[in-house]
Order: C-alpha cells, then sequence, then structure tokens
C-alpha cells in the first residue's frame, strides 16, 4: 500500500534530538548508533529500488536486449512518441483517470449512509472492506465469468427480465475498458470508504446538528457540509486510487484480458511488460518505464503542492 | 410524523447497505458454490461434487505452491520488519548528519512503480544466477516494501518519549540493547500493522512471481492460478476451486488482523 497525502508531513516532521546527558555518552556514539541501524534499509532500498531506477533512465537512452546494450540517444523515445499504440495506451490510461471520480463517489456516497450508524455498520464496514484482503488475479477470475458472454451478468439481467440486452463487454474494445473500470472500482471500494469513515469520524457531529436544524436536507448537508470538510480525505483517497489505477492494475488487465482486444486495455504499466518480456526490446521498454516514472512523480508533485497550499 | 420519517429512511439506508453487501460478497458466494460442483454439474447449474478439487489438486501442485508462497511471503516480511524497525529508530531517534535527506530519499522510494525498475531488476537478479530462486523474490519484495514500513515505523517511533531511551542511557543500556528491550516491545502493535499489510500485499502479488519464480517447483499459488486461465483451462469450477484456496490465507489473516488493516491505512495518512 502506497500512502499519498501525508509524506510531507514526515517529512518535515522534525525528530526531536535526544538530549546528551550530563555523564551519558557522547553524540559520536548516537550518530555511529544511527547510522550503523540505518544500514540495512538503505542498503536494500539503494540496491534494489535506487539502482535499478537509475538503470532504467540509462538503458532508457540504449538499444538493449539484456545482455548488450548500444547507445542510442532519444531514439527511443522518438520511436515512441511516433507511435500511434503509445499515445492509444496512454489514452487508456486517461480514460482510467476520467474513471476515478466514480470510485471516489459512490464508496464517498456509502461512507455517509455509514456514518448514520444504521443496525449493524460495523459488520457493513469489515464485508465492504474485504476485496483489500483479495488478489487482482482472484478478481480477476471471478470477473472473466462476470462479464462473459455465458456469464452471471446476462444471467441476472436475463432474471430480471432484460434479457434482449445481452452483454458481451470483454470481445468489445471500448467495453473490455469498461469492463476492466468497474472491476477496479469494486475493488477499491471498500478502502475509500474506510478512507471516507475515517475522516467522518473526525468530524464535528454539532455542525451536522447545526445545519439539520437550520432545515438542510440529506443531500444538501452531503454536499454542503460533508465534502467541504473531507476535502483532505478525497484527496488522500484520489491520490491513492490514480496511483493503484496507473501502477497496480497489471494483474487485473494480466488476467482479464492481456491488454486486448488490440490495445484497447493496455495501460502504460502492462505495455512495459508487453515489449519487454514479449516483444524483447527492453531500451524501449524501459523509456515507457520512465514515461510511466515521471507521470506518477509528477501527481506526488502536485499532491504535496496542494497541501503546502492548504496548510499554509 | 417526522419520526416515521425518520425511521423510514432509517430502513431505506439499511437496505441499501445490504444491497452493497451483496455486491462486494457475491465473488466468494460464485467461488464458493461453483467449486463444489463438477464441470457438467456447473453447465447444468445445480448439484454438489468434489470433482472440481479432485481437477484442481490434479493440475497444479496445490500444497507445494501454498509452501512456496508461504516461504517467499514470511522471508519477505521477516527482511522488511528488521529493516524497518532499524531503521525506523534510527530515523526518529538516532539522527545523524544526513539521515533527514537519507529519508527523504527513502520517502521517495514509495514513488518509484514497479515497472519502472522491473527489467533491470530482472536483469541484476539474474545476473546472481537468483532467477527461480527464493531468495532473488524474497529480496526484490523487501526492497518494495521496505520504504513504506520504515516510513510506518519511523512515525510510530516518534511518538515514543525520549526519556525512556535517556533514562535506559544513563543506567549504562547500549542502543542494541535499548532497541531490543525497549522500543521493540513498544512498536509491537505497529510491527502486526507492517506484518499483516506486507503480508498480504506479497502474497497476492502476481508480476514479482510471474518473472523472478518461473519453474514449478518455486512457482507461488498466485502464479500457478494465473498460469491455469492462461493456459485456457475451460474447467471453470475448477479455476475457482483454485481462486478460493489462494485466496483464503490472505482472507484468514485479513479476518483477524482486520484492526491493524485500518490502523496501517490511517497511519499512512498521517493520523
Amino acid at each position: 500500500m502506497d500512502l499519498a497525502g501525508t509524506t510531507e508531513r514526515a517529512a518535515v516532521g522534525q525528530t526531536e534530538p535526544l538530549r546528551r546527558h550530563r555523564g551519558g555518552r557522547p553524540m559520536g556514539g548516537r550518530r555511529r548508533a544511527g547510522f550503523v541501524f540505518s544500514l540495512p534499509v538503505i542498503l536494500l532500498v539503494a540496491g534494489l529500488l535506487v539502482l535499478p531506477i537509475g538503470q532504467t533512465f540509462y538503458y532508457s537512452l540504449t538499444s538493449w536486449d539484456g545482455i548488450t546494450s548500444t547507445w542510442v540517444g532519444l531514439d527511443n523515445y522518438r520511436q515512441l512518441f511516433s507511435d500511434s499504440t503509445f499515445w492509444q495506451v496512454l489514452a487508456n490510461n486517461g480514460i482510467l483517470l476520467a474513471s476515478i471520480p466514480l470510485a471516489i463517489l459512490i464508496p464517498l456516497l456509502v461512507a455517509f449512509l455509514l456514518n448514520e450508524r444504521v443496525l449493524g455498520w460495523r459488520f457493513f464496514r469489515s464485508v465492504y472492506f474485504l476485496p483489500t484482503a483479495i488478489s487482482w488475479v482472484v478478481i480477476g477470475m471471478v470477473a472473466i465469468r462476470f462479464f462473459a458472454s455465458e456469464g452471471i451478468l446476462n444471467n441476472v439481467l436475463r432474471t430480471i427480465g432484460l434479457g434482449s440486452v445481452h452483454t458481451d463487454l470483454l470481445s468489445g474494445e471500448f467495453s473490455a475498458m469498461i469492463a476492466v473500470i468497474i472491476t477496479f472500482i469494486w475493488s477499491v471500494f471498500g478502502t475509500n470508504t474506510i478512507i471516507f469513515i475515517t475522516g467522518m469520524a473526525t468530524l464535528d457531529r454539532e455542525v451536522y446538528e447545526a445545519a439539520r436544524v437550520d432545515g438542510a436536507g440529506a443531500w444538501s448537508i452531503f454536499f454542503f457540509v460533508t465534502i467541504p470538510m473531507l476535502m483532505r480525505f478525497i484527496q488522500f483517497a484520489f491520490i491513492l486510487t490514480l496511483i493503484t489505477a496507473f501502477t497496480a492494475l497489471f494483474s487485473l488487465i494480466f488476467i482479464m484480458t492481456q491488454g486486448g482486444p488490440g490495445f484497447a486495455t493496455t495501460t502504460l504499466e502492462f505495455f512495459v511488460f508487453e515489449k519487454a518480456f514479449n516483444n524483447g526490446v527492453f531500451g524501449l521498454a524501459a523509456a515507457i518505464g520512465v514515461v510511466l516514472f515521471a507521470i506518477v512523480f509528477a501527481i506526488w508533485i502536485v499532491q504535496f503542492r496542494i497541501l503546502r497550499s492548504r496548510t499554509d | 410524523m417526522n419520526r416515521t420519517r425518520r425511521r423510514l429512511s432509517r430502513m431505506a439506508m439499511f437496505v441499501v447497505l445490504c444491497l452493497v453487501v451483496v455486491v462486494m460478497l457475491f465473488p466468494f458466494y460464485f467461488m464458493t458454490l461453483t467449486s463444489f460442483r463438477s464441470y457438467d454439474q456447473y453447465l447444468a447449474g445445480s448439484g454438489f461434487s468434489l470433482d472440481s478439487w479432485a481437477v484442481l489438486f490434479d493440475t497444479i501442485p496445490v500444497l507445494r505452491e501454498l509452501f512456496n508462497s508461504t516461504v517467499v511471503t514470511v522471508g519477505a516480511v521477516l527482511i522488511i520488519l528488521a529493516v524497518s524497525t532499524t531503521g525506523g529508530f534510527a530515523f526518529a531517534k538516532l539522527g545523524y548528519p544526513g539521515s533527514a535527506v537519507i529519508f527523504l530519499l527513502l520517502l521517495a522510494g514509495m514513488m518509484v512503480p514497479v515497472q519502472s525498475i522491473i527489467i533491470p531488476e530482472y536483469v541484476n537478479v539474474s545476473g546472481f544466477g537468483l532467477i527461480n530462486q527464493f531468495q532473488g523474490a524474497i529480496l526484490v519484495y523487501a526492497a518494495l516494501g521496505a520504504p513504506f514500513a520504515t516510513y510506518l515505523m519511523t512515525t510510530y517511533y516518534r511518538g515514543i518519549s525520549n526519556e525512556l531511551i535517556e533514562a535506559s542511557l544513563m543506567d549504562g543500556a547500549s542502543y542494541l540493547q535499548i532497541f531490543m528491550k525497549v522500543m521493540l516491545p513498544l512498536s509491537v502493535p505497529a510491527i502486526v500493522t507492517v506484518a499483516v499489510l506486507q503480508f498480504i500485499q506479497i502474497w497476492d502479488d502476481l508480476l514479482i512471481g510471474l518473472l523472478f519464480l518461473q519453474t514449478p517447483e518455486v512457482r507461488t499459488i498466485t502464479v500457478g492460478l494465473a498460469t491455469l486461465q492462461s493456459s485456457r483451462m475451460v474447467n471453470i469450477p475448477a479455476l475457482m476451486a483454485g481462486s478460493l484456496v489462494s485466496a483464503l490465507p490472505a482472507i484468514i489473516v485479513y479476518l483477524v488482523f482486520q484492526r491493524h488493516l485500518v490502523r496501517g491505512l490511517t497511519m499512512g495518512m498521517g493520523k
């Protein structure tokens, strides 16, 4: 799980140094201990995260088959940006982005209801959060059967008398993306609901009461009281969902659609895998990896900016 | 009048929330029901049979793959706990010149998408001959989980009072002793949270397993399941049985440690 909202707080939050005691050890001992204690995590992350991201940048400037690489400068990027498939893939990421408001709004509404503490709300809460424990592979497996031509969705439609509306979402280009998005929204529903319930628990109930006394209905309370007061949590959920959509859907796509039909459900992260491990063009794949990294990095920076402007 | 309306609206809320439960639980119902039908019974839409479970165990080495998943997941979680508790202690309490910058860089590690590093990672690990070895996958998982875990531990340790440590120092305890006897026992809740979060994430992962553990002997259950699916296996009940088996350990961990997961999320928000 990634965190989004408040790394900044941790980053700027000062570590209060231990005071040096009379008769205590000299500062040097503490510093040395600090260095030694932090060494394992530094080595691990430097060797297996920092080094490879550097290599990705380097190899994106080479023609590379995994063994030998030759310097080609910006050729990979030129090739990438003139490839219409790349733009289609980027557009797919755009469609994912466009679906995120729904992945926020539905949990927000449900959290609003849960917050009324109706009978059994604790039970509801833990059922909603359950999909966080399930792998994308398993989710994808069921999703295929759900959307299949002879699948659950069509059975349900038939049962409620809508048999004429026969769907086959996974075989159409745009509809396959819709199927992936529906599955995605289902999967992140629990996490976002929990975030919003946590947020609502921090709100002052008196504000609600005051609004109610003033004659505000449930809808206006939701839109004019709850949403504005939850902005920090909504923003956190938005970033978390966006990062998930861009960097965690590989397995789901791998299982549900293999990126198809055509490239209809290939997103950037799937494109990296496709180019590297199916087409063997590692240099080009590295360039796509750099583009993905740049996009994710930009999202985080924007997020920090917004946070800072709000706390100032 | 007003009271009846109030009661009606609460009833309506309850009904809506129940409908959401149906939507969220349906996949589990479908998996369970389908797995207990033979292929023919599945097509016919009724019946009960253990056939599909037999098919599943005949097709893939389920127990072997569960064992592999356990080795990889537990191994990686242990490394993550080791480096994140020591690192968290250092960054929270034992600052040294440059430690703040290093901590920031570590946080930046959380922003690196797996796909952006996966190719060189694969080449490096295979250079050490660790493809299809548990150690390779374990190290990669550990590195991917370490930044977030260290962040959570650091946040937690910052909340522990300095006086405790200073008092122990006065008593002549070494930093190692303070870590083992003061910090670790105090941070058990945070340790559990980190362990549960990472366990579920690693158990459920496909990509790293797919690339770093390719041979049947070392395959994890999640990868085994994905291989079944992509081999165009048509026996849907057997696939559902496989899904259920692979999901069960993580579901049990979830049910037992639910509270800790929620706390992980809120700790991530910096609360």
